[in-house]
């Protein structure tokens, strides 16, 4: 009882005192306010349904953000006592009174932690009040005690711990701080994500978000984690107890502390242990997946033509029987079977007919021996019996269990990321875990952009709890306890899910549409009231579009949309655009739709109401929902893509339910032993027909290349084969797949003719729908068809490094009469001076003409460079289905054409693609200023003309030339970091790559920039960096043979204009209006200061850049003997920017 | 109740032997231990107040050794240490709440009522709420006192309690202490003004550089500089002269000259009355002329 009054004593002190300091009142009347005010804002003004959408988000939110802020409050804090106690005097009547140390130092540490739940505490009291108070949640009382134990409760203690035994240890608060606060710091910004959150003492990105569905889904880390971080404060405490600067006056509570920090020590490493293990155990399994996939991925599998599965779930686990039919496609016969089931589960029996199979494991892969060899062509049947649960780790072997790459986030919010749930209550089983056997690997080690899909005949038996509802794809039937599954089409995967369902069906141009949610989860049908007449057509509209972007029907008959836990998450893949979130003829949707785009509808209603109203527009709620209905469907399924900020750079990863895969991917399969990418690439091609969204706005402004050059320049390097092998990190396979998915189509369409192809192709695979085509037969219809063989194209395109490279010239456009009509003639010549042929489209920008409108997309705000007046600009970089490209030109390796095109509507300016080429950027935008009026009959006019007398030149004999891209070119040694950063050796990262110019990140170094009017033979390049006083310069220089006059001419690449888009979102379905543009110069740039040393020594030049024309600008004219010659180009300049790019010499005759 | 201190040394880890085999015996009642700064005053009392462990030698209060017993010792004890000045963000009753929770007192009424009363005791109770920062030094003081005194203490440490204290203060001080002394407590007084002492304590001892070179009553230190206090009229002249060649200990201009009181082993040259001497005085005489001639022995 002594101890509980003296501690308690110390501890009600000790809290009255720290209440009272100014730092710990303003902490929390900031706290006070700035939480109330975002409660208010967040979940009354409903401004993030992400958040607003799953209750335990309320205690969630303010218990994370305060806790970051708490954690370095309590460091100030409680370094602050051990100093104040050794500073006092007045507190040396305290240490002489009979109170132990012990007694003494967990009141002082109850004190403060008692103050810090008693704020948090108030803070969640105000969450929950609005909690309460909004509409559109419902309660999680529990989930508020459960934060409070989770985050707070451990990471004050461990602060506190840590902070009272550094200042005992080190003595100097100064110093302690220092520390304390890098830890923080670390943890923040370093060590959150390493090893399983093993670091993470303040939880600051330990996944602990908490579905309304199945409430935590990994409390096994969540509890290991806190519990280290909890029971290491506790050893702390103790060791201050132990090193506490007073002489102890009880040996029962010195031993007491002892026995404490052995206890706390043990369970904080026990439980250290366990964390780590957790973390361990999943990369071993995700090695032990990589490793036996290595040794099986040259092996042949069979092919499952059908499969009936038998599935009990009994809890955390299931029971199983796969009957399948195989087939052996291989053309050799196969003296085993080779299937593929999640290791987690365990194989009892194998039988052909009532014979059992001998078979081997070898990790998730299983070996069967049959009774006979299967020959080619010959089909067999067997059973597998299997039970057990699912491990997740097998599912994408190829990500590390970083949370921090490819992170998911809610807000700021880690969620964990589930690729299968299996519990008492809940079920969800994708084809992706393997939970029934598969005759393929999920992931192929020397090359994860390759394949193998069966299309498979699937019938499906379940039992569960009676009041658990099994949903999966196909035609539903229950007899007593067993529900029966039948699909209607051969399918690439099955997925089971059991839950608390509830369902709604509608049917519209026969295909059934049925949602399957959970109990109150379907708040959208109040927030859509509206609709519900509309809905078919809408929904009919809507299916239409897609049909018609992807020239074929949707080839299902049902589409199933199923809610699942918010924690489901599937990792891209390189071997297919479509996520485990689409399967055939279900999607999987989040609980509440709450991580999708324009899902909180009724917080858009409001808003969209409310603009439009200041705006004086009328619209009728039922328009407005319908606006939102098609906002949703479209972000959601159809275009939406998701901006990642990642170390280098921003990429847009697409929506993960886009439905286009069930257009593609899930009906047709392009096979070849050859070349195992066939598949990915024409899916990749295909699904980017629809998926052609709007320019990348962020990557953009951040300077990032477009993603066709990203992969022109990563194949400099690499050949296809060489790049899958490498297995890159990021989206490098996924743009390189999309390029040579290009080219292999402008290939075909270039020899069989842009729409003859578009419409056989389309058909054939029609034809072929739930087969897999193999690549041979499809060349044999193609030369049947087409008379065209591309297979000898297929060598070069996956295995060699080499790229075509274009040099354009001779540009003109005259308006002519042809056919009594007035027409406009564009003629250039393009050469090809590479070892291998190449392709490039060619579209034109037409005179006072609005972007084609695209599927009701509309380009949002990019800084685009241009040469042109106002019109459409065709996103025809990936365009090869619109009608804006007019033309495919196949140039053979050495080949020069003269190019003419005739134009109805006046060109402003021609834009060309190079695909796959040298050329960067690809995109290349050529101004026609002048058209000159030659109205004249013109006869026949020859499309593509072969020039075989001189190779086109790109720079005349006279002139020398240095460019940025060329040896003479020096930007010297750059400083391009911090001392801080070249103390610890960080490197720039973007020092030595390309990229756009950055609207908010202008470098301080020389940075290299890509852009259609720079200088450059095949890349169009300059560098750039911030403006400063003169201290840092490139120079050009290159060698004078003869002496004499010469004229210097620096070459200033202009954006003569620049094209603002106004980014309007919600357009309706037809084509949208034009983009604004402005013409404006780039006002960053103003005056460049170049230096020119010739043989009377140097001059020094201003240009100013408003007055310089496009192209090359004279800076004068100098003597040069035979000598070295140079151009210096500082960063002295008024503007905010300076850019280099070419210097030519040029001798005066 | 006595204390008794046993060939107590402490040796600071720079060397500074900051108490040399003291032995010293100390019964009830109010005990001066006086000493010039750095005599090792602090040093013995923040041993026997348990801060501070010695390097050798015990301390035993009523046969208890106090570094085996602190847990006793601590909860007889009330301390009020020198520098007692700054405070936490406590009210003025909060601070002796606090000690007298710590001090054992567990009913929260009884001992709201025993800070009360200890506030009106030392003249507090008016200030009850101030902030104890906000406090006058020598309210400060008195709340140190109250402090030391709540839980009724059997051996009270008191570290110069009155420096930088007024006169009244000082006053009030000493009488709030000599009332204490008459119970039946050890009051244990540091302090280096010698006025402290003669006024309240019946035994004292002194300090000087770590070492005990006086015990005993103030009366018996007075003893000793007995005969040696001389008063001298003196002209200016004179007065240098003086100054030059005895140790001054008081100095008043008079018309004539200077009204001048000097300690001396013999009577001086000039004309002087004997005068008797008060505990200042013989604390001057016995460190200047009685240490130094210990020294020489």
């Amino acid at each position: 009882m002594s101890f509980l009054h003296n501690a308690g004593t110390v501890a009600r002190y000790e809290a009255k005192t720290l209440r009272r300091s100014w730092f710990f009142r303003l902490f929390s009347l900031g706290a006070l306010v700035i939480f109330t005010f975002m409660n208010i804002g967040v979940f009354i003004a409903d401004e993030s349904w992400e958040l607003v959408s799953i209750s335990s988000s309320v205690p969630l939110v303010n218990l994370y953000l305060l806790n970051i802020g708490q954690a370095i409050v309590v460091i100030f804090l409680a370094a602050d006592f051990l100093k104040r106690d050794k500073k006092l005097d007045t507190n040396e009547v305290l240490y002489t009174r009979s109170i132990s140390n012990f007694e003494y130092v967990l009141g002082k540490t109850w004190g403060i932690i008692r103050l810090f739940l008693g704020l948090n505490l108030i803070i969640l009291g105000i969450g929950l009040i609005i909690n309460i108070i909004s509409k559109k949640m419902s309660v999680d009382i529990m989930a508020y005690f459960e934060y409070l134990l989770i985050i707070t409760l451990p990471t004050i203690i461990f602060s506190l711990g840590l902070a009272f035994l550094l200042m005992s240890l080190i003595k100097n608060q100064a110093v302690t701080f220092l520390i304390l606060l890098g830890i923080a710091a670390l943890d923040m910004f370093w060590l959150w994500f390493r090893v399983g959150s093993i670091f993470d003492y303040m939880a600051f990105g330990l996944p602990i978000f908490k579905s309304g569905i199945i409430g935590f889904d990994n409390p096994e880390v969540i509890i290991n984690q806190r519990l280290l971080y909890f029971f290491s404060g506790m050893a702390l405490v103790m060791g201050t107890v132990l090193l506490f600067k007073r002489l102890p006056q009880s040996s029962l509570h010195t031993i007491l502390a002892i026995v404490f920090l052995a206890v706390s020590l043990a369970a904080a490493v026990f439980f250290g242990l366990n964390t780590y293990s957790i973390h361990r155990d999943k990369s071993d399994a995700k090695k032990a997946v990589t490793e036996a996939n290595r040794i099986f991925e040259d092996r042949r599998f069979p092919v499952v033509k059908e499969a009936s599965i038998e599935l009990i779930h009994r809890g955390e686990s299931i029971e199983a029987s796969a009957n399948l039919k195989i087939t052996n496609d291989n053309g050799e016969p196969l003296d085993y079977y080779l299937f593929s089931l999640n290791p987690s589960l365990t194989v009892n029996k194998i039988t052909a007919g009532n014979i059992s199979l001998q078979y081997s494991r070898t990790n998730h892969i299983i070996e069967i021996v049959p009774s006979s060899k299967l020959l080619s062509g010959e089909s067999d049947s067997l059973t597998i019996t299997y039970a057990g649960s699912i491990n997740e780790s097998f599912c994408s072997p190829n990500y590390s269990d970083n949370i921090k790459e490819n992170r998911y986030r809610i807000a700021m919010l880690n969620v964990n990321k589930r690729q299968s749930f299996l519990n008492d209550k809940y079920l969800l089983l994708t084809p992706e875990t393997h939970w029934y056997p598969v005759a393929s690997l999920n992931y192929y080690p020397s090359n994860p952009a390759r394949i193998k899909i069966d299309f498979t005949k699937y019938s499906l038996r379940v039992k569960t709890k009676e009041n658990l509802t099994p949903v999966s794809q196909g035609r539903q039937t229950s007899d007593t306890n067993w529900y029966s599954f039948l699909p209607e089409n051969p399918l690439t995967g099955l997925t089971l899910a059991i839950g608390n369902y509830r369902s709604d069906t509608l049917t519209v141009d026969s295909v059934v549409y049925i949602t399957h949610y959970f109990p109150g989860n379907d708040y959208y049908k109040k927030d859509l009231s509206e609709l519900k007449d509309t809905l078919p057509f809408l929904v009919s509209g809507i299916m239409r579009d897609l049909e018609t972007s992807f020239s074929t029907r949707y080839p299902f008959r049902t589409l199933t949309l199923l809610e699942v836990p918010v924690q489901f998450y599937s990792y891209p893949k390189n071997s297919t655009q479509t996520r485990a979130e689409v399967q055939p003829g279900m999607i999987l949707l989040p609980e509440k739709l709450s991580t999708l785009d324009n899902s909180g509808f009724s917080r858009r209603f409001e808003s969209q109401k409310k603009r439009m109203a200041r705006n004086n527009q009328v619209i009728t709620d039922k328009e407005l929902q319908v606006r939102l209905f098609n906002d949703f469907i479209r972000n959601t399924f159809i275009s939406g893509v998701n901006s990642l900020f990642t170390r280098n750079g921003v990429y847009n990863e697409p929506s993960r339910y886009l439905l286009g895969p069930s257009f593609y991917f899930y009906k047709n399969n392009f096979h070849s032993a050859e070349y195992p990418v066939i598949n990915a690439v024409f899916e990749s091609h295909l699904q980017q027909l629809v998926q052609q969204g709007p320019p990348d706005r962020y990557s953009s402004m951040m300077g990032n290349l477009t993603d066709n050059d990203k992969a022109n320049l990563v194949l400099k390097e690499h050949s296809l084969k060489d790049l899958l092998a490498d297995n890159p990190s990021g989206d490098t396979i996924r743009v390189v797949i999309a390029v040579k998915g290009d080219w292999l189509f402008n290939l075909l369409r270039s020899k069989a003719g842009i729409e003859e192809f578009n419409t056989w192709f389309s058909k054939y695979c029609d034809d072929h729908r739930f087969e897999r085509i193999d690549m041979l037969q499809f060349r044999d219809d193609i030369m049947n068809m087409f008379h065209f063989d591309f297979y000898p194209y297929l060598a070069d395109w996956f295995n060699g490094k080499e790229q075509p490279g274009f040099i354009f010239s001779d540009l003109k456009a005259n308006e002519i009469i042809l056919e009594e009509r007035s027409r406009y003639l564009v003629s250039f010549i393009a050469a090809n001076h590479e070892k291998v042929p190449g392709l490039f489209n060619i579209a034109f920008r037409s005179e006072g003409q609005g972007a084609p409108g695209r599927r009701g997309q509309q380009m949002s705000g990019a800084f685009q460079p241009s040469g042109g007046g106002p019109g459409g600009r065709t996103m025809q970089g990936r365009g090869m289905e619109t009608s804006d490209i007019l033309r495919i030109v196949f140039l053979d390796s050495g080949e020069t054409k003269k190019i003419s095109l005739l134009t109805d509507v006046q060109p402003r300016g021609m834009m060309i693609n190079t695909l796959f080429a040298k050329n960067i950027p690809g995109e290349i935008n050529m101004p026609l200023n002048e058209i000159l009026k030659a109205k004249i009959n013109t006869g026949k006019i020859s499309e593509e003309v072969e020039i075989t007398a001189e190779p086109l030149q790109f720079s005349a004999p006279s002139e020398i030339i240095t460019d940025n891209e060329d040896e003479g070119f020096k930007s010297g040694n750059q400083i391009t970091a911090s001392p801080l950063k070249r103390l610890f050796g960080i490197t720039n990262r973007r020092s030595n790559t390309y990229m756009q110019i950055s609207q908010w990140n202008v470098p301080e170094y020389w940075q290299p920039v890509v852009l259609t009017s720079y200088f450059g033979k095949y890349i169009r390049s300059a560098v750039y960096t911030r403006a400063g006083t003169g201290d840092k310069a490139i120079e050009w220089n290159t060698l004078i043979k003869d002496q004499g006059y010469y004229d210097v001419y620096c070459f200033v690449g202009k954006n003569a204009e620049r094209m603002t888009i106004r980014d309007e979102r919600g357009g309706g379905q037809g084509g949208a209006p034009g983009p604004d543009r402005e013409r404006q110069e780039d006002s960053r740039f103003k005056d460049f200061h170049y230096k020119v040393f010739h043989d009377e020594g140097s001059d020094e030049i201003t240009l100013d850049y408003e007055n310089a024309d496009a192209g090359w600008n004279n800076i004068g004219r100098y003597y040069f003997s035979p000598d070295t010659a140079r151009v210096v180009l500082t960063n002295q300049s008024a503007g905010r920017l300076v850019i280099g790019d070419a210097i030519k010499w040029v001798k005066v005759e | 109740m006595k204390i008794e201190i046993k060939d107590l040394n402490q040796i600071y880890p720079n060397g500074n032997h900051a108490l040399k085999d003291i032995n010293l015996e100390i019964g009830t009642g109010m005990f001066g231990l006086l000493g010039p700064n750095g005599a090792g005053k602090s040093s013995l009392m923040r041993i026997i107040v348990t801060l501070m462990k010695p390097t050798s030698g015990s301390v035993l209060i009523d046969g208890m050794d106090i570094q085996k017993h602190r847990e006793k010792l601590r909860s007889m004890l009330g301390y009020l240490p020198q520098d007692f000045r700054f405070f936490t963000s406590l009210k003025t009753w909060e601070f002796l709440d606090y000690s007298g929770s710590l001090a054992g007192m567990k009913n929260r009424k009884a001992r709201i009522a025993e800070v009360d009363r200890l506030l009106d005791q030392v003249g507090l109770l008016e200030v009850r709420d101030r902030q104890a920062n906000r406090l006058s030094g020598g309210m400060k003081r008195r709340l140190g006192i109250a402090q030391a005194l709540i839980g009724n203490p059997k051996l009270i440490v008191v570290d110069e309690p009155t420096t930088g204290l007024d006169p009244d203060e000082r006053i009030r001080f000493r009488n709030i202490l000599s009332q204490l002394s008459r119970n039946d407590v050890i009051i244990l007084l540091s302090t280096h003004i010698v006025g402290d002492i003669s006024s309240t304590c019946h035994g004292m001892a002194l300090l000087n550089k770590g070492e005990l070179v006086f015990e005993g009553s103030p009366e018996n230190l007075v003893r000793h500089a007995e005969g040696h206090v001389f008063r001298l009229l003196l002209s200016p002249h004179e007065y240098d002269a003086v100054k030059e060649k005895y140790n001054v200990i008081s100095t008043l201009p008079v018309e004539s000259g200077w009204d001048v009181q000097i300690v001396s082993d013999n009577p001086p040259e000039f004309i002087s009355t004997q005068v008797f001497p008060n505990i200042e005085d013989a604390y001057v005489y016995f460190m200047e002329h009685k240490l130094q001639t210990y020294i020489i022995d």
